[in-house]
Formats: C-alpha cells, sequence, structure tokens
C-alpha cells in the first residue's frame, strides 16, 4: 500500500487534482472571547474543507490559534463566542443544540488530545472508558465491550483481552495515547482531529503511533485533522497541509508542493529554520522575534515584523487570500493583485 | 576540561529494589568543544547534568573538573567551579527568579563571584552581555514576567555566560520555545561557543538540534552509552540499532522521505 | 500545544468589585483613625468629669458617656491607635520570629530542621491564649507585657506555613540556578526563597491581624493586658463591666468597635485569598 502512494503522490496541478467528497467544510470562522478588558479575537476568519478519507495538518505555534479552531469544530470550549459556518456531513455543527453536539462528537467526530491522561478517568478501567461512548448510545453491555477489544487490537495494543480491565496508571505513556485513540474511534466516526496527539511522546513512540493513525485512517477512509507545531511529522502524514500564524491560515497547499515550494515567507521561514537530523547545515535562518499574543496583533499582515520581504502596504492591508499558480492559497502581498 | 568518569548510580525503588539510573558513564567536554548527548525521556540525562553539576553524586566513578573532583572539593575549589560551569535549562519560565529585575539576574554571578566590585562597572558588563544575546539597555529594569520565552531563554544564557565560564551545559534548552523561536536560540549558543570558546555539553531529546550543535555526539539508552562518536559517525553510519532505531524515528520535514520510510516499515514484516 | 489565552497576558490589571472596593475603604479608613484619632480627640477624655457619669447615648455624647463621665466614642477614636497598633506589632513581631525559624529549618541540616519543627509542633499544641496568660502574668500586667506574651506564642504557625512553602520554593528551577552560579547560602534564602514564599503570609496576615485584635482585648479584658485607665478597648469593656447592667453601652461601644475592626480584616483575609487562588471565585 505504501508503495502504491509514493507512486500516485506526484506533483500534479491543482485544476486536474482529484479531490475527494467534501466531509467538513468550514467558512468563515472567527473565534472571539470576552476578557475582562476588551474583546479578543483568537481565529479571524477562517475557511477550510476536509474531504472524506481525507488527512489535513494544521501547523501553527503557540497562540496560532490551531487548538481553539480544533475545540471550535468539536464546540468544545464554552468560553468562546463562534461566528461563520460549520458544515459536517450536511449538518451545520453551530445550529446544534448541546444535545445534538453531543451525539455527534460520540458518533461522527472523534478527538484526542496531547495529554493522554487528562482524558483518561484514573478511576475506570480501560475497558470501561473506551466502551462508554457505545453504552451512552445504547449498544448492549456485551457488545460494547466486544467493540472495545475489536478497536483495542485494530490499535495493537497487545493481549488487549487481558488488559480491558486494567487501568490507566498501569499502561506506559504510548500505550495511553492509543488508549485515547480508541475511546475517539470505538464509535466508527468520519473525522478525527488529533491536538497534539504525540508531542508528549518519545520519537520512536511517535512514529509508532502515526503509523498506526496512518494505516486505521487509511482502512477505515477516516479523515483527520492533525494539529501541530511539529512540520516534521507532518511531512510523512498529511496529504494537505494549513499553515496558521496569529488566527489566520496563512497558507494551505498539497503537502508535496507545500514542503518543496514554500510561498508564504512564514512557511519558507519555518521550513528553514528547523535543524534536521539528516543533514548538517551550517547555520540555520532564523526568523526575529516571536509570534505576537491575540490580543496584541500588528496591524496589516500580522507576521509583517518579522517578515524579511514586508513592503509599505504589508503594515496596514491585511493580505487577501490568493492562488498561486502552484495550487497554495496563500495571504501574502508577494502574491495576487497586489 | 570535564571528565566524567565510569559514574554510576542506582535511586531506591521500593521492596529493597534498587533502579539503575546510570551504568558505567564515560564522558569527557573540553575545552572548546561541544558535545550532544541525546536520550530519551527517562534515560537518565537529568541524572548526569546533576552529576556532573555536583548536584547528585554517584554511587561509583568520579566526575572531575580540570584535575579537581567535583564531589570532594575545597570550598576555594567548588567556587571555582560554579564559576566555570553553568548551565541553561529547559523551561525559561521557571528558571528565573520572578522578583529579580533582569539587571538583577545577568549581574548577580559577577557580584556573586566579585568580578566587578562596582555597580557602574557591573552594569556595563550587563549591558555588553544583553547586546551579545540581542536584548537592548531598556531591559534592565524589567522583570522576567514581560518578556516571551525566547527572550527569557537569552536572559538565561546571559545571566550564565556573564561570568565567562569554560563550559555551558545545556539542558534541552530549545525544546521549551517555539519552534520559529528555536533557530534563534540554536544561533545564539553556536556564537557564544565561537566567539567565546565555551564548551558546550547539550543534553537533548531532538536528535536534529544535536546534529546541528554538536561535533561529538553520544547516545544514551536508559543509563548507558551506547554510542559515541563524531556527529558523522554517529549520524551517517549509526553502529548501534538503538541509534539507528532512533535515527529512522526522526521526523524529517520532507514528504518524499516520510512517504518512503512508512512504506519501507509497513513492507517489513 | 496549550491553548494560551489572553487573559494570562502578563500584567493582569485589578479590576476590584464594588464590595472589595468597600472592604479596602473600611480597612484603611481603620488604619487612618487609628493614625490621627489620638490627635483629634478632646483631651476630657483621660480625665474625670463626676457630673456626667454613665449618660445614655445623645447627641452630646454619641456613645454616652462610662462611670468617670468620659465621652466612649472619643476614647474609642482614641484607643483605636492602642488596639489596632498593638495588634499590629504583635503580628509583625511573631512574623518575624516565624521567618527566622523557617529559614533556619530551610537552610540548616537536617536536625536543625527535625528540632525547630518539633518545637513548633509543641508550640501549636499548647492552648495560645492560656500560655499568653501565664507569660503576660509573669511579666505584670500591662499592654506590653501582652504584645510580648502574644508575639511569643503566635509564631509557630507562621514558622510552619512558611517552611513547607519554603521547601517548595527550594525546589524551583531558578533556586537550583542560584546555586549553580554559586551564590552563598544567605544570599539564597534572603535573594530567591524567602521573596518567593512570602505571598503565601499576606493573606495570612489580614486575618491574624482579626485574631489577635479579639485575643489582645480579651488578655486585656482578663486583666492582664492594657489597665484601666487605658482607652485600649479590652481595657474599656473589662472597666465597664461592673456597671454593665446599668449601662450597658459602655461595654457594647468597645465590643462593637472590636468586632468591626476584627470583621473588616477578615474579609479582607477572605478577598485576598480569593485574589490569589481565583479558582476559589464563586
Amino acid at each position: 500500500m505504501g508503495v502504491d502512494t509514493i507512486l500516485t503522490d506526484g506533483i500534479v496541478p491543482a485544476q486536474v487534482r482529484r479531490r475527494p467528497e467534501s466531509l467538513l467544510q468550514v467558512d468563515q470562522l472567527s473565534i472571539d472571547i470576552a476578557t475582562r478588558d476588551a474583546n479578543v479575537r483568537l481565529v479571524d476568519n477562517v475557511s477550510f474543507g476536509i474531504g472524506r478519507g481525507e488527512r489535513v495538518a494544521l501547523v501553527g505555534e503557540s497562540g496560532s490559534g490551531k487548538s481553539v479552531t480544533a475545540q471550535a469544530l468539536m464546540r468544545l470550549n464554552s468560553r468562546v463566542k463562534l461566528s461563520g459556518r460549520v458544515q459536517f456531513d450536511g449538518t451545520d455543527l453551530l445550529s446544534l443544540s448541546p444535545r445534538q453536539m453531543t451525539a455527534m462528537r460520540g458518533q461522527r467526530m472523534g478527538m484526542v488530545f496531547q495529554d493522554p491522561m487528562s482524558s483518561l478517568d484514573p478511576l475506570m478501567t480501560i475497558g470501561d472508558q473506551v466502551a462508554e461512548t457505545l453504552r451512552i448510545r445504547g449498544v448492549s453491555k456485551r457488545e460494547a465491550r466486544q467493540r472495545a477489544l475489536d478497536v483495542l487490537d485494530e490499535l495493537k495494543v497487545e493481549r488487549a483481552a487481558e488488559r480491558l480491565d486494567s487501568f490507566p496508571h498501569e499502561f506506559s505513556g504510548g500505550m495511553r495515547q492509543r488508549v485515547v485513540l480508541a475511546m475517539a474511534l470505538v464509535g466508527e466516526p468520519h473525522l478525527l482531529i488529533a491536538d497534539e496527539p504525540t508531542t508528549a511522546l518519545d520519537v520512536r513512540v511517535q512514529e509508532r503511533v502515526l503509523d498506526l493513525l496512518d494505516e486505521i485512517s487509511r482502512r477505515r477512509s477516516l479523515a483527520v485533522l492533525l494539529i501541530t507545531h511539529d512540520l516534521g511529522i507532518v511531512a510523512g502524514f498529511a496529504d494537505r497541509v494549513m499553515v496558521m500564524y496569529s488566527g489566520r491560515i496563512v497558507e494551505e497547499n498539497e503537502a508535496t508542493l507545500l514542503f518543496a515550494e514554500p510561498q508564504h515567507p512564514y512557511t519558507r521561514g519555518l521550513l528553514e529554520a528547523v535543524p534536521r537530523a539528516d543533514i548538517t547545515v551550517d547555520r540555520l535562518r532564523s526568523i526575529s522575534g516571536a509570534p505576537p499574543a491575540p490580543a496584541a496583533r500588528p496591524s496589516g499582515c500580522t507576521f509583517h515584523p518579522r517578515c524579511d520581504h514586508a513592503m509599505a502596504v504589508c503594515t496596514s492591508v491585511e493580505p487577501g487570500e490568493t492562488i498561486t499558480p502552484l495550487g497554495a492559497r496563500v495571504r501574502c502581498h508577494l502574491y495576487g493583485e497586489g | 576540561m570535564l571528565q566524567i568518569d565510569h559514574i554510576s548510580k542506582s535511586f531506591p525503588a521500593g521492596r529493597g529494589q534498587h533502579t539503575m539510573v546510570l551504568d558505567d558513564i564515560v564522558l569527557n567536554v573540553d575545552e572548546g568543544q561541544s558535545v550532544g548527548l541525546v536520550g530519551e525521556s527517562g534515560s537518565g540525562k537529568s541524572t548526569i547534568i546533576r552529576c556532573a553539576l555536583g548536584l547528585t553524586r554517584p554511587d561509583s566513578g568520579r566526575v572531575s573538573y580540570s584535575g579537581i573532583d567535583v564531589h570532594r572539593s575545597s570550598r576555594f575549589d567548588t567556587l571555582r567551579f560554579r564559576r566555570d560551569v553553568q548551565l541553561v535549562f529547559q523551561d525559561p519560565y521557571a528558571s528565573l527568579n520572578p522578583r529579580m529585575t533582569v539587571e538583577e539576574l545577568v549581574s548577580e554571578g559577577l557580584l556573586v563571584h566579585k568580578l566587578e566590585t562596582t555597580a557602574a562597572g557591573r552594569r556595563a558588563r550587563v549591558v555588553e552581555m544583553l547586546a551579545m544575546v540581542g536584548l537592548g539597555e531598556e531591559a534592565l529594569t524589567r522583570y522576567p514576567r514581560s518578556f516571551s520565552g525566547g527572550q527569557r531563554q537569552r536572559i538565561a544564557i546571559a545571566r550564565a555566560v556573564v561570568i565567562r565560564p569554560k563550559l555551558l551545559i545545556c539542558d534541552e534548552p530549545v525544546s521549551a520555545l517555539d519552534v520559529s523561536v528555536q533557530a534563534q536560540v540554536i544561533n545564539l549558543l553556536q556564537d557564544m561557543q565561537k566567539q567565546l570558546g565555551l564548551g558546550i555539553l547539550f543534553v537533548a531529546h531532538d536528535l536534529a538540534v544535536v546534529r546541528h550543535l554538536c561535533t561529538t555526539v553520544a547516545v544514551l539508552e536508559r543509563g548507558r552509552i551506547v554510542e559515541h562518536g563524531t556527529r558523522e559517525q554517529v549520524f551517517d553510519t549509526p553502529q548501534h540499532a538503538y541509534t539507528q532505531a532512533l535515527l529512522k524515528a526522526v521526523p524529517i520535514p520532507d514528504p518524499a522521505v516520510g512517504r518512503a520510510r512508512r512504506a519501507e516499515r509497513q513492507l517489513a514484516p | 500545544m496549550t491553548l494560551v489565552l489572553p487573559t494570562a497576558a502578563p500584567r493582569r490589571k485589578a479590576n476590584f468589585t464594588a464590595y472589595e472596593l468597600t472592604v479596602f475603604g473600611v480597612v484603611v479608613a481603620l488604619f487612618l483613625l487609628a493614625l490621627i484619632g489620638p490627635m483629634i480627640a478632646p483631651a476630657d477624655i483621660y480625665t474625670s468629669n463626676m457630673l456626667e457619669t454613665l449618660l445614655p447615648p445623645s447627641a452630646e455624647h454619641w456613645l454616652g458617656t462610662d462611670d468617670q463621665g468620659r465621652d466612649i466614642f472619643w476614647r474609642l477614636v482614641a484607643g483605636s491607635r492602642l488596639s489596632l497598633f498593638a495588634t499590629v506589632l504583635v503580628v509583625i513581631l511573631y512574623s518575624i520570629i516565624g521567618m527566622i525559624v523557617a529559614t533556619l529549618a530551610t537552610v540548616g541540616p537536617r536536625w536543625v530542621d527535625e528540632l525547630l519543627m518539633r518545637i513548633t509542633d509543641i508550640g501549636l499544641s499548647l492552648p495560645g491564649l492560656v500560655v499568653s496568660l501565664g507569660i503576660a502574668t509573669v511579666l505584670g500586667p500591662s499592654l506590653q507585657s501582652g504584645i510580648i506574651a502574644l508575639a511569643l506564642t503566635g509564631w509557630p504557625m507562621t514558622a510552619r506555613i512558611l517552611r513547607t512553602t519554603m521547601r517548595q520554593t527550594m525546589e524551583q528551577p531558578f533556586v537550583e540556578g542560584a546555586r549553580i552560579l554559586g551564590v552563598s547560602r544567605t544570599r539564597l534564602m534572603l535573594k530567591h526563597v524567602l521573596p518567593n514564599s512570602l505571598d503565601v503570609l499576606i493573606v495570612k496576615w489580614a486575618g491574624d491581624i482579626s485574631f489577635t485584635m479579639l485575643i489582645l482585648a480579651g488578655l486585656s479584658f482578663i486583666g492582664v493586658g492594657a489597665q484601666p485607665p487605658s482607652p485600649e478597648w479590652g481595657a474599656m469593656i473589662s472597666g465597664a463591666r461592673g456597671y454593665m447592667s446599668i449601662a450597658w453601652w459602655a461595654v457594647a461601644a468597645p465590643g462593637a468597635a472590636i468586632v468591626i475592626n476584627a470583621v473588616a480584616f477578615a474579609l479582607l483575609a477572605d478577598i485576598l485569598q480569593v485574589r490569589r487562588d481565583p479558582s476559589l471565585q464563586a
């Protein structure tokens, strides 16, 4: 299966690229939070889509809004105000009642977080926790347990049958993350949102978890939205990459193209700033400054104070979206009409 | 300069059992040399750092600095050791006293080691040092909380380097920073090493950063150094299976490499 | 990565509620009153006026007069400095003792820590009021004796809390960093550990003032603290209890003054506690 992928994943012009049937469509999503002093926009007019079975990565640094976006899709954070449209499989998620949303989360969308321990109840057995989503939906105890076992097997948890009755603290970090994945996958969702799922793990364990995710996503035709700060793990996993900076998606493209021909100065900077284990370079090119806090964003293009290519227009006018000849969706004054 | 000579350390693990944390570690850092120590969590990295700094006493073996046994030295030698060997911590939020201004933080070493006896002399040295790490004079009166993570790490480096140590031990100094800021700190450490002839012991889980900064590399697996050699030896022709496995697992920001590796793994039994 | 919300911005602006502002205002007013009280009170509150003994509250004497014909309102005002400042002094004194004990226990070798903490435990297990009573009696009844007695019995709790916090602060990377830098033990304590451990006491101080004020008044009432004719509030109650049945106001007024002070500081302590730990917010 792997070889097959390599052969077909060449560079294909954007116009003829086959897009999978749409599963999630996010339109002009903005996320605001009211603080004591002011209203702060965490995410600003973000639009993107995910097709069935497609693996999309959302890459960003702290404060970029990537995690808030993920939470917004699941409507997990009640402190923020959402505006825009989020269509999932024909349903407008933002108009659902809390109860309908809960059903949606259990059955059709799953989510995993960075810290597996925070998603696990220390006093409940692994089996019960994985089966819980099904039990809530009224699946019989026996069947729920069987399906929990199947998912754990699918995730290659060894001796899963014996370990159904053990507790989270008896598992290693990587195993816990698999259990959390099992909880998200047992309801057979169409979309899995994974927020920094491997950040707390050692590289070898990280690789195993990503391999599993890759395999399951292909087998089940499961769409995955991978949220991370690490471009390295994205490269081997995602079909498409979106780069988020300071509340906006500044670049989006097929993974192969994004890594080969990054268009936005931020994407380019990020790729050059990360040291690589496979080549020795004399000196890293660094991006000056630090990402801004959401409450203190620069005017115009929020990246302009750190940008090598900043022009007069960048300080005052927020760049619109342009599609470059390479098919990248970019927000930068270097491209497009201006 | 710094010699870690066959040290071992175990900790009690309850029921009379002991866990071997370090097993016969040998590691040297010479003047001006940059040595990388790579290990996953639980490999014993932090225990090595603590032993090297004289904060934890190994069960056997010895740590010596320029011939002085770090764990059995006189008060005078200890003070010299404290001046010559400094540490940069992983977390720039917890490693700076929140109630001290940048000037107090950076000048403390000068004061403690009586390197500058006047306040004006200390201030001049602090300003010079801040300029070196890319911070302006206006930083002097501010407190750590008003700086970003990357800036704090610069302050921490300034604080450690202002007394002109001969060896800087770095404990995961960039892993807590934003990706776009990491390169700044890595470059700064590189510059410091070149300009001041600083020896560096760089301890990290991130192989890529170690490859970039260090000319000699040791790989730590569960308390044992399994591979030790030049950067080229360790990264390009790794001998030990553990090193090979680690290197294969490091994410590479290149989709072709990533896919090829995954294919290889999936085709293998 | 973790979500950094703008509310966690570097320096939070203090937005106080009306309730909090009221409590702060009352506390400040009480301090001001204590400061200027003796200056604005008329001189005749220290002298007898046998023509006006035990008058009930009226327009002329807002809180009535006592058995010596002295105006109770103005005596309260004049006495507030004694009561409040003596209380504050007690808290300062035993906080200093507590800090010294905690610091020695933190830096010292294990046996010093053990010894000091056992002494602290003994101090905590003894009934403070009874011991202070004993000490004050031995020293001879006076306000000074009361202050010394309470200072000597009040420190154990401060010492214990502070030692625990200082031990935690000792574990902080920046303290380790200072040690690696070669900072001396004295400097380590005074510059790095103590300043970063005192936060916990601020809340305690406000509560302590409230509590100590009651105890100090209690000592005076029993007769081992300030002595009549001092306008210290406890002493005033003590002096008036003999004719309580015919002049209730002479006991009630200083009692109310003590309660108002104690409650104000208790509320302040509560506010500070909530501010320090926002999870306690309703």
